[in-house]
């Protein structure tokens, strides 16, 4: 801070102490809750109700702390039920063999490697978030961003799950990457299956690291008011079971403490933090474009028709990213509706943001199928033609058909406004996005191989109990996970909010000034004269 | 940076805050004032005459060259070297307009002080596209030259029937190629279309003021976006993978929009380090801008890179005949040294100067980058198009194995008659740079009403 006010009240504002002392809200019904402003002069604000940074603070280190909503336990023990469920076909699949599995002959490859590349899509959303998004300075990214990378990491590993129990003799399954032996027994590295074991783990190693980092402070701000609470009041924590003698503080102030490494809040801290976090965001956009590639790569590179066709890496990244970001939303939107002022850090522009993405990304995915479809004709090739034919109109076509309603047809609803910040309608669109990009790996995958050149080769796939309860498994290790991140961890990136909030400028001046006079379009903008009330109202609130 | 705050858009007239190369005192309006975004009427008028007179003249030489065959040339060398020229100029102006019309549905804000730029070489598509129809007209007058498609000759292929109707639809193979026809005015009618629109409404709010005219703009590009990128893709089959009509590639559409971008962002650049050496637009566009376009052009080079890796990756492993023979061609003859020259000077060598942040603010060292950006897209297009003015035949041992291709042309590839490569390429590029100065020098150098101006002017990458 460069200068303080001499008004008290003014330093504490500026200090982001106290709140702003600018009149509560007014509504305008148009923008919903004071974000959906369409004025392209006002940028409206990130977080509302202005918060000062000890609110945001309370709010974030409150979801760790309090106590967990009434819905926490039950939904928990259901998803880890169904996580154990899905352990237990595991267990029955590595005892029994894959022959459990409908594969066949001809379609050897079915619904794991569908699960598999699913996961991976899905885990697209959090990196770009938190890489491509910060390279492109895309502020919006704070509310979502933790939460987001969450869900990458926790993907990856219901991804990482499939090609493992696949290989058939699980105690095998060091083969997979290539460990020097005595038997000089190598993996083929002319292989693309062996470059999505090195894709993979890069990928899930450095978006852990990416994570990882991201929580220290947050990790050391939940640690130092676990501390600090225990000082003031040694007792007044609960134990945390009744038998075993920890308070709860202790446990946090102990554990936090241990993964915010060390973590002093002191500058050279912060700025070693950002140029790690640059460096960090550097290497993950390559690796966001890198891992959908690779494992596009699996099926481009054959010459199987319905496979080979080389605009699958960039049409599979932007899948993923599609699929990614309708999971983001499929379960933010409970989650902001479930937890107490989510709503101020995640607003219905956020979510109107994430359902643009969805529309952009859908017409892409939109794009490569019919490129695929006109290339398959233009090409000549009758093999190709006929995958392609038989994808639409034979034994799957409910499956070619689901993909192309949920994936295509659904986010064309988004061009309604009105339907993008409805957040039911957003959660609806992203439940069948969910489901289409599920079907699209589906299709690419069985359709693809159920028909062989000869008449004899035609066979159909049909999951059963175990194929369906392992991916009902997955979902519920997923599911686990996340709601213990959401139980335990900072689930916003305290910091990052607080950058975004209007009295983080440097130069925050004056808003008792803008009070007063109360023209907040009169900033000599030349373009900015006459506003609206909807503009005065959000502007007050934006605090400029 | 994530966790640092970005200057509030008002802070910027009030403190402002200079760059290192022209330090400017005041606020907006100082920064608006008259000199410092406008050129005197009538500047620029006869050099911009003399560069469109000599690219007509260069590109009507060059042609009739092709045509009398001196020194060596045909008319097929001919075609080529003019799409190579117009395919570059269009790939800009293509590039320039998905800059204009992304920044729009971005919302973004630092890019108002150099889009009036963007929006000049943008201004150029349908001219660009006007340029393209001669080229086209000869093929058709001829019956197909570059265009083999069109040969009478190829009337039985096999190939060329199974796709026949993309080109001659309603008609049949050999006849008039309607549907290609109707293709390319529909490219045209739309290219003018959105262009002219996103031009008229920017120069509107520059004389109204009404902030809602960039709304306005952004629901224009939001359908126009999906069906510009739809042209982009089909242009790029229709003059760039046609002519070879036995390849295909889904892919191709991308790679031409990943180059077309790439060609685009150098040329902004260079445009504006032009004007502030004419001591234009200060205060108004910083290193800070160059630092963002800068990393601009990194992210295109490595994303051209990705998917002209790809798509070569995809070809080469499959190694299927039908795909595999246009990379074959391009791997001999002498093209093999152009496709390194693409990976070395449009994939590494920009990628390591681009990496650092010192070279994207640099405005000097900026400028020979553009122009080398600029002329690895015409290497780009080059290696594309002119190997396609020779039909390699198959070369075969004494037991009838294939041992090479080789081209059937007495003359050889390369520079043989390279004086028509000249002549096409640089007429081109005359008579856009002399379209471009008149544009330029005729308005105002920014969008001086857009509604996030503040935004741009105070705009910084890391506070």
């Amino acid at each position: 801070m460069t200068s303080i006010h001499p008004d008290q009240a003014t330093a504490q504002r500026l200090a982001g102490l106290a709140r702003q002392a600018t009149p509560p809200p007014v509504l305008d019904p148009k923008t919903g809750d004071g974000t959906l402003i369409d004025d392209p002069a006002v940028r409206p604000p990130l977080v509302l109700n202005n918060r000062s940074f000890g609110e945001i603070t309370d709010i974030v280190c409150g979801y760790a702390e309090n106590k967990p909503p009434r819905w926490w336990l039950p939904v928990f023990l259901h998803a880890f039920g169904l996580a154990q469920l899905g352990g237990l076909f595991i267990l029955y699949l590595v005892i029994t063999g894959i022959g459990t599995w409908g594969l066949n002959n001809q379609v050897d490859w079915a619904w794991d490697i569908t699960n598999f590349v699913f996961w991976i899509g899905i885990g697209h959303a959090g990196t770009l978030i938190s890489a491509i998004l910060c390279l492109l300075k895309q502020k919006w990214r704070t509310a979502v961003n933790r939460a987001a990378e969450a869900m990458t990491i926790f993907a990856v590993i219901c991804a990482a799950t499939f090609p493992g129990i696949h290989i058939g003799r699980q105690w095998m399954a060091w083969f997979l990457p290539p460990i020097p032996n005595a038997n000089a027994i190598w993996p083929n590295f002319k292989s693309p299956l062996l470059w999505d074991v090195f894709a993979v783990s890069t990928y899930g190693t450095v978006s852990a690291l990416f994570w990882f980092m991201g929580m220290i402070p947050d990790f050391a701000t939940l640690r130092d008011r676990a501390d600090r609470r225990l000082r003031l009041n040694p007792e007044g924590s609960p134990y945390i079971l009744p038998f075993v003698k920890i308070r709860a503080d202790q446990a946090r102030a102990y554990i936090y403490g241990v993964f915010a490494m060390g973590w002093r809040m002191s500058s050279r801290h912060w700025h070693r933090y950002e140029a790690a976090y640059l460096i960090l965001a550097g290497i993950s956009t390559p690796l966001v474009l890198s891992v959908h590639s690779i494992v596009s790569f699996d099926f481009a590179t054959s010459i199987l028709p319905g496979w080979h066709t080389t605009i699958f890496p960039p049409y599979f990244v932007a899948g993923a990213i599609f699929g990614g970001f309708a999971m983001v939303l499929l379960l933010l939107i409970p989650a902001r509706e479930l937890y107490p002022n989510m709503k101020d850090l995640l607003t219905l522009r956020h979510i109107e943001n994430m359902a643009k993405i969805l529309l952009t990304t859908g017409m892409m995915v939109g794009f490569a199928y019919s490129m695929e479809f006109f290339i398959a004709w233009y090409g000549g090739n009758k093999y190709e033609v006929a995958a392609f034919v038989n994808r639409a109109t034979g034994p799957y076509w409910w499956a070619y058909w689901t993909m192309i309603t949920c994936n295509v047809i659904s986010p064309q609803f988004f061009w309604s406004k009105k339907l993008r910040t409805n957040v039911v309608a957003v959660w609806l669109v992203a439940l069948a996005v969910t489901i289409g990009m599920w079907f699209e790996r589906f299709v690419i995958i069985v359709t693809s191989l159920h028909r062989a050149f000869l008449p004899g080769e035609y066979h159909m796939f049909h999951p059963t109990l175990v194929d369906i309860m392992v991916f009902a498994g997955s979902f519920g290790v997923f599911l686990t996970l996340f709601l213990l991140f959401l139980r335990f961890l900072p689930v916003f990136p305290i910091a990052e909010i607080k950058a975004v909030l209007p009295q983080a400028s440097p130069h925050a001046h004056g808003h008792g000034e803008h009070d007063s006079h109360g023209s907040a379009g009169a900033h000599g903008s030349a373009g900015a004269h006459g506003h609206g009330d909807a503009g005065q109202a959000t502007h007050a609130k934006g605090g400029h | 940076m994530t966790a640092l705050p970005t200057s509030l858009p008002h802070d910027a007239h009030q403190h402002g805050h200079e760059h290192r190369h022209a330090p400017v005192e005041g606020g907006l309006p100082q920064r608006l004032r008259g000199d410092n975004i406008n050129f005197p009427q009538g500047a620029g008028g006869g050099i911009s005459m003399a560069l469109m007179v000599l690219g007509v003249l260069l590109v009507a030489g060059g042609l009739a060259a092709a045509f009398s065959g001196a020194g060596g040339v045909s008319l097929k060398h001919g075609i080529a070297a003019y799409l190579v020229g117009a395919f570059t100029v269009l790939a800009i102006c293509i590039g320039a307009t998905f800059f204009v019309m992304v920044n729009y549905l971005v919302n973004s804000g630092w890019t108002s002080t150099i889009r009036r730029q963007v929006e000049n070489i943008m201004a150029f598509l349908p001219y660009a596209w006007l340029l393209l129809l001669p080229a086209l007209a000869i093929e058709i007058a001829k019956g197909g030259v570059l265009f083999t498609w069109m040969n009478k000759e190829n009337a039985t292929d096999y190939l060329l029937n199974k796709k026949a109707t993309y080109f001659f639809f309603p008609l049949h193979v050999g006849e008039f190629p309607a549907f290609f026809v109707v293709r390319t005015l529909f490219y045209g009618l739309f290219w003018w279309f959105i262009t002219s629109s996103l031009i008229r409404l920017s120069n509107e709010q520059d004389r109204t003021g009404d902030r809602w005219l960039t709304a306005k703009a952004v629901r224009l590009c939001s359908w126009g976006l999906p069906v510009f990128a739809l042209t982009i893709a089909f242009s790029g089959f229709d003059y760039l993978m046609s002519p070879d009509f036995k390849f295909f590639s889904t892919m191709w559409g991308v790679y031409f929009f990943a180059g077309a971008v790439f060609s685009a962002i150098a040329t902004i650049t260079l445009v504006i380090n032009v004007l502030l050496r004419k001591g234009k637009l200060k205060g108004c566009v910083s290193e800070e801008h160059f630092h963002d376009l800068g990393k601009f052009q990194f992210a295109f080079t490595v994303f051209w890179a990705y998917i002209g890796f790809s798509q070569y990756f995809l070809i080469y492993y499959a190694n299927i005949p039908e795909e595999t023979a246009f990379y074959n061609h391009r791997n001999a003859f002498g093209w093999d040294k152009l496709g390194i020259l693409l990976m070395v000077g449009h994939f590494i060598a920009p990628f390591f100067i681009l990496l650092s942040r010192h070279v994207k603010k640099h405005f000097n060292l900026m400028i020979p980058i553009s122009l080398w950006c600029i002329a690895m897209q015409v290497a780009d297009m080059f290696w594309i198009l002119r190997p396609m003015a020779y039909t390699p035949t198959p070369l075969k041992d004494a037991n009838g194995v294939l041992i090479a291709v080789q081209e059937a042309t007495s003359v050889g590839p390369g520079l043989a008659g390279g004086y028509l490569d000249a002549l096409l390429i640089f007429g081109m590029f005359a008579i856009f740079a002399g379209y471009l100065i008149r544009k330029v020098a005729s308005g105002p150098l920014v969008a001086v009403n857009d509604p996030r101006i503040h935004e741009a002017v105070g705009h910084k990458n890391y506070v």
